[in-house]
């Protein structure tokens, strides 16, 4: 069968044994080398193994299709796009930004064709079409979001006070008590066992003491039964004290007060210890406070923004309502 | 004419219109609108703050000792002139007193403290800080000096002693520990004085010393609460005959009927007459309890009745026991609830609740 068969070498058809060229073949083929020549003055002559393609690209699958600055971009494009959006509107927008690409580098890319079929008129129209739906979807959803975004409240800049939040909690709880049943009352039939034991040991505790009132008589007592508990008592020193003194049990009168005892280095030694040691529990009484960056700078010096952090934390559950609402420009009619 | 526009004697001189400085006029504001980008009052702050240069000298580094003369003379210098501003104001001097501690003239830091403590005796803060400094340079019999000023000048500030006390104990001479805390209790101070004293004792096993001073606690402050904690520290040590003893003094104190503590007496009482295990005793005490106690007063009495009548008491008994309540209680709502559930043998909370008292009964059994 393959006895005098007229069939070029070069011809991509070559591999069939019942090919024989025709006129078509050599136009092909005579297109093909001006492409190839084309090619190697683009200076991509290497071989398809050495090429720079990202695998990731779409074009990677062309074996003579080497990635560019224009290929890199359109893929992190791509990789932002589909982070970016969510649920199907991310398949529409990427399918969509491929299709634009390809149509794209069918315009900028020669070699390009040589993997696309040719788009007839009717499928290139369609094509737009398709485009345009898309791109009118994509508009209406921005609009749906932008006006549930104007019918919801805005979130607050300095955060939510607290009466705000007790009334919201209210309202959510009179919605779940009226889905039970039951009335505004009896809010407390909706906790769980926990919860109710969390609260049930929060009432018999006593409140910590706070402020000017930390250092008051109980605790100092606490802090010295603490402090005591840690002493280590020479038993054998007390005893042989205990002989060898006769006064041992001493009235308050005792002359013995003022008398200079001879103490031992070590406890003297003992003594600047817990000192120390009672210097480095102090220095974690109050701890340094992260600061934000991010937060709004409201002072124009050190001191007044420490003069401003005290004023917040005296005042500030107060004034967050006043401060929301000029931040906000209006009052709300609440 | 006025003299300014003679032409004679302005031959010469500058005329006004030669003086006046030729301003560019300013232009009309054609377009009122909103800028599209605007500055915000936080963005100025910002820009302010930023644009702010530190304004404090160079860091000096002293090389020989005029130069450290000259520094100390200095500062010295600076302190001085504020605390002549301030006197009052103890922050300067402490920051004064600490500063040359660390420059390690205690002689001078000792005189500084001298000079605050003429100004103010009555802050217990100063006295605890200068008492420290003696104490972190080891100057022991200083600051034993510094300490007893300071207990005799402020009595009844309860730390002076507590940290008084704890110096002289960490150094080992307990007796005089000792002598320190009699002088504290003879101005009879509140009752975490006398605890820590007790605890004191406890620490060197001296029971029988602790004792005594538990007797004259309940002699200072006649509370059933500080009866209480005196009987409860003879029955850890085993001491039933002398709790009961105790136990009975107070009753003995013939409390006013408002009393909050009362109820609490008794109510430890019977738990302490339930752990002999002599029911008998408990019983009397509770009925005793029971009719002179006022009702407002009395409901932990109630519950720790109840409980034990069906711990230990037979249905009779119980009926009693709830009778006795009904007579007391008529109208109380919840307790009458309470007291139909339980006429109901079938009745499974108090079933429940009679299995969690047996359950209780037999842990403390195996204990």
């Amino acid at each position: 069968m393959e006895k005098g068969r007229s069939v070029h070498p070069d011809c991509i058809n070559a591999s069939n044994p019942y090919h024989e060229c025709v006129e078509y073949c050599f136009q092909r083929i005579a297109e093909s080398k001006s492409r190839a020549e084309e090619d190697e003055t683009n200076d991509s002559s290497k071989e398809p193994e050495e090429r720079i393609v990202h695998p990731d690209c779409i074009n990677a699958s062309n074996p003579y299709h080497e990635c560019s600055d224009h290929c890199f971009k359109r893929i992190a494009d791509l990789k932002a796009q589909i982070e970016r959006n969510e649920s199907d509107k991310q398949t529409v927008v990427s399918v969509e930004e491929e299709r634009a690409n390809q149509v794209e580098q069918n315009d900028g890319n020669v070699d390009s064709e040589s993997g696309q079929p040719h788009l007839t008129e009717k499928q290139k129209k369609l094509f737009e079409l398709r485009l345009k739906m898309n791109e009118a979807r994509k508009a209406n959803q921005m609009a749906m979001v932008a006006e549930k975004k104007k019918m919801e409240a805005p979130t607050e800049t300095r955060g939510i006070s607290k009466q705000k939040w007790l009334d919201e909690r209210k309202k959510k709880i009179g919605k779940l008590l009226d889905s039970n049943g039951l009335d505004i009352s009896k809010a407390y039939m909706l906790d769980t066992q926990e919860a109710a034991q969390a609260k049930y040991k929060k009432w018999e505790k006593d409140p910590a003491p706070h402020g000017w009132d930390v250092f008051n008589q109980k605790t100092l007592y606490n802090a010295h039964k603490k402090r005591t508990q840690n002493i280590q008592c020479d038993m054998e020193a007390y005893n042989k004290a205990k002989e060898e003194d006769p006064e041992f049990y001493r009235e308050a009168s005792s002359l013995q007060y003022g008398k200079m005892t001879k103490t031992p280095e070590e406890n003297i030694d003992r003594m600047v210890k817990e000192l120390q040691d009672r210097d480095a529990k102090r220095k974690s009484f109050s701890r340094r406070r992260k600061f934000h960056e991010e937060k709004d700078i409201d002072s124009i010096n050190d001191r007044n923004e420490h003069f401003n952090k005290k004023i917040e934390r005296a005042f500030g559950k107060y004034t967050l309502e006043i401060k929301n609402n000029l931040e906000r420009g209006t009052a709300l009619p609440d | 004419m006025s003299p300014a526009s003679h032409p004679l004697l302005t031959l010469g001189l500058l005329t006004r219109r030669d003086t006046e400085v030729k301003l560019p006029r300013s232009t009309r504001v054609k377009n009122k609108t909103a800028a599209p980008i605007q500055i915000t009052a936080e963005q100025i702050l910002r820009e302010a703050r930023q644009r702010q240069e530190n304004h404090r000298p160079p860091k000096q580094k002293i090389t020989d000792s005029d130069e450290l003369a000259d520094y100390r003379l200095r500062k010295r210098k600076e302190f001085e002139d504020v605390i002549r501003r301030a006197r009052r104001n103890t922050g300067t001097w402490v920051k004064y007193a600490s500063w040359e501690e660390s420059q390690g003239d205690l002689a001078r830091a000792r005189s500084i403290w001298e000079r605050l403590l003429d100004v103010d005796y009555r802050n217990p803060t100063l006295w605890l800080k200068y008492a420290e400094m003696e104490m972190r340079h080891r100057f022991i019999n200083h600051a034993r000096n510094v300490w007893d000023r300071a207990v005799a000048l402020l009595p009844r500030v309860d730390q002076l002693w507590y940290k008084y006390i704890h110096m002289v104990e960490i150094l080992g001479d307990v007796a005089a520990a000792r002598q320190i805390f009699e002088r504290w209790m003879d101005w009879k101070p509140d009752t975490q004085g006398w605890l820590s004293y007790i605890k004191f004792e406890l620490r060197y096993d001296e029971v029988d010393r602790a004792r005594a001073i538990y007797e004259r606690l309940v002699v200072c402050h006649p509370r059933p609460s500080y009866f209480i904690k005196y009987a409860k520290f003879e029955a850890k040590r085993r001491e039933i005959a002398r709790a009961r003893a105790v136990y009975e003094r107070a009753i003995d104190l013939n409390l006013s009927e408002d009393d909050v503590e009362a109820e609490q007496l008794f109510v430890a009482f019977a738990g302490f007459e339930m752990w002999c295990k002599e029911t008998e005793r408990a019983r009397c005490i509770y009925r005793y309890a029971l009719d002179h106690v006022p009702k407002g007063r009395a409901k932990d009495l109630y519950h720790e009745y109840d409980a034990f009548e069906k711990q230990y008491g037979d249905t009779a008994a119980m009926e009693d026991a709830i009778i006795v309540r009904k007579r007391k209680l008529k109208s109380d709502d919840d307790e009458e609830e309470e007291e139909q559930v339980r006429r109901k043998p079938l009745n499974y909370d108090s079933l429940l609740e009679a299995a969690y008292i047996w359950k209780k009964q037999k842990l403390a059994a195996d204990i």
